[in-house]
């Protein structure tokens, strides 16, 4: 059981309030992924509910009860850290075991409960050996690994990703989200990266500057995002946003729209450009267009392989019913 | 292979003078320690001057192994060498741990506790003896007296007189004699040398991995766990350093041990070789040659137990 509720939870570190009252529920079973720009909160909101930092007001509930005075251990939280934190003088085996031990159970439980975490994370062939034996994949599972044996509440990732290859990381992320399968336990994932969040999340809590920009599915994010800076984020390339005389053709102070959203022609359509840098990716081109009149620069994305030159003149028409409102504050219309 | 000849060339110089350095005093060391060589003698004058036809083979040797000083020397060494290891590591360690957290006035604290390790071998002794150990003038005596002055006032009061009257007069201990100089040299330099332990540990605690300490909170490691799981295998490696360093430093301790009893009941191979030099060069020679050989012993011994430290 694992249901963590945030009820007017602020946090300031000296006079600088870093994250101003906050509510927030995560449901049992959920995974739940924050993510924001770096030095939004999201890290400390985490470590708050881990218990590492203090909050300066609110409350936090776990499973219904007050946790906010728990000390960090009897929260029945497991945390997997950035930099994996695994203990670099004993072996993986000791590593895994370490929070059993902690908690005084039998050596035989503990071993037994070792192996069977080793097991599912293919850990069984490096049990004895120590951290700076063991690649960058390796040490992340051990982390995961340390944290499967407590059986917790609800685990916290903390960027965990973020130190491992790009190829790696794509392989972590699936063995996580199987993770969740499997255990159908609560866990709160922090990253910077919308793309770990858009492909793992149940529900994406976009943070900026300590504030929730909007709380939904990874779907709802990316088809009605609340505000500009929400649509920013999520999707990639980056929506492109255009201000002036065309927006107001909309009645909205800002329209956006998604690279993938824009039709394009070489003979005519709405916009009119000049190409700048094209990115061939095989499965799709991305072309930057210039010269628009509308903003610096616009993004559109077209599937397959598209033959543009550098200067060629280019025009753009978004899709009508794909384009997003947004009023002079950056709220949806 | 000629741009491996360049820099040995260049290495050359600093390297042979390293071993004209080292061998030529050995080789002295070695040449005396098998004559007989006296400084002043009446009665033999050919001895005062070091000669091959002086040759005593061996002699020295058994002379310096038959003198009474020579084993409780080299047990003497060992005894203050551990036990000021032991007592500077552990001291070292727990007050690096305490001062490692911030608290205000951290910096001044900081070179306060360093500040012992600038105080010259020479004149910590004689502070240490004259100013702290002296059973009379010293910090100790003064101490003494006025608890035992405190308890005869308190064996006047009424109702807790028969208490007091139960406890002994407290004697004061002489840091000069026999049996107890040992140990003022031992108190002296742990005084002066676990601010050299503090700061290698410090340093070293500094560059501990905060999350990993994070980790052990939430896998519900108590304070005491987190010390004995994390910090101490953390500082193994320094521990290490400081273990060797120090042997080598305290094997040759003079000055203390001159000034707490010139030598009474508190000698080491150093105050031997010093006691031998001041007429028979021949024996000071022979010991010189044991002070190696135990030297060697215990080096070999350090870097096979520290080796493996490093290794990892």
């Amino acid at each position: 059981m694992g249901r963590i509720q945030l009820k007017n939870v602020t946090k300031s570190f000296g006079d600088v309030q870093v994250i101003p009252p906050l509510d927030l529920t995560i449901e049992d079973g959920e995974f739940a992924v924050f993510v924001g720009p770096s030095g939004c909160g999201k890290s400390t909101l985490l470590r708050m509910i881990a218990g590492l930092e203090d909050l300066t007001s609110g409350e936090i509930e776990i499973d219904g009860e007050v946790a906010t005075e728990v000390p960090p251990a009897q929260r029945g939280l497991a945390m997997v850290f950035q930099s994996y934190a695994l203990y670099p003088h004993m072996t993986v085996r000791k590593n895994i075991g370490f929070p059993l031990r902690m908690a005084k159970i039998e050596q035989a439980e503990i071993d037994q409960r070792v192996e069977t975490a080793a097991k599912s994370l293919n850990l069984m062939d490096y049990l004895d050996r120590k951290p700076a034996d063991l690649s960058g994949g390796q040490r992340q599972r051990v982390a995961i690994g340390r944290a499967i044996v407590r059986e917790p509440a609800a685990f916290l990732f903390d960027e965990p990703l973020s130190n491992l290859d790009a190829a790696l990381r794509v392989g972590m992320r699936l063995e996580i989200g199987e993770l969740h399968e499997r255990l159908k336990t609560t866990m709160i994932y922090v990253t910077h990266d919308q793309v770990e969040a858009m492909t793992m999340a149940n529900k994406i809590v976009v943070l900026r500057a300590g504030v929730i920009e909007q709380v939904g599915s990874p779907l709802e994010l990316y088809h009605r995002p609340q505000n500009e800076f929400v649509a920013g984020f999520i999707g990639s390339p980056k929506m492109n946003f255009v201000k002036g005389p065309e927006a107001e053709k909309h009645d909205a102070a800002t329209i956006g729209i998604r690279p993938e959203h824009t039709d394009v022609s070489m003979t005519d359509g709405a916009w009119k450009g000049r190409v700048g840098v094209a990115e061939h990716l095989g499965s799709d081109t991305f072309i930057h267009v210039h010269d628009t009149g509308l903003a610096d620069m616009l993004t559109v994305r077209v599937t397959g392989d598209i033959s543009v030159k550098h200067g060629d003149t280019i025009y753009l028409t978004p899709q009508a019913d794909q384009i997003h409102k947004f009023d002079a504050q950056g709220l949806r219309i | 292979m000629s741009d491996r000849k360049l820099p040995r060339l260049l290495q050359t110089p600093a390297v042979l003078l390293l071993l004209v350095w080292m061998l030529i005093p050995l080789g002295m060391t070695l040449y005396f320690s098998f004559i007989r060589y006296v400084l002043n003698s009446l009665r033999r004058p050919e001895w005062t001057t070091p000669n091959l036809s002086n040759w005593r083979g061996f002699g020295n040797y058994e002379f310096v192994l038959k003198s009474k000083d020579f084993l409780f020397a080299i047990q003497n060494s060992l005894f203050i060498v551990c036990s000021i290891l032991i007592l500077t590591v552990i001291l070292g360690v727990l007050i690096a741990v305490l001062i490692n957290k911030t608290f205000p006035g951290q910096g001044i604290v900081r070179v306060l506790l360093i500040s012992p390790f600038f105080v010259m071998p020479a004149v910590n002794a004689v502070l240490w003896i004259n100013m702290i150990l002296d059973p009379v003038l010293g910090l100790q005596g003064i101490a003494i007296g006025s608890i035992n002055e405190l308890l005869e006032s308190l064996r006047n009061v009424p109702l807790v007189d028969w208490f007091f009257s139960l406890w002994p007069k407290l004697e004061p201990i002489s840091f000069r004699a026999t049996q107890t100089s040992a140990y003022a040299v031992i108190i002296m330099v742990t005084w002066q040398w676990t601010p050299f332990a503090v700061l290698i540990f410090m340093t070293s605690l500094q560059s501990e991995d905060q999350q990993q300490k994070e980790a052990a909170v939430l896998d519900g490691a108590s304070a005491w766990s987190q010390f004995r799981f994390l910090t101490l295998p953390h500082l193994a490696r320094p521990i290490a350093i400081v273990v060797m360093i120090q042997a080598i430093f305290h094997l040759s301790l003079y000055a203390e041990i001159e000034i707490v009893s010139r030598g009474n009941g508190n000698k080491n191979l150093p105050y031997l070789i010093g006691e031998f030099a001041n007429n028979n060069i021949g024996a000071a020679s022979a010991t010189g040659i044991f002070a190696v050989i135990l030297a060697n012993i215990v080096a070999f011994f350090l870097l096979r137990m520290i080796g493996k430290t490093l290794m990892e």
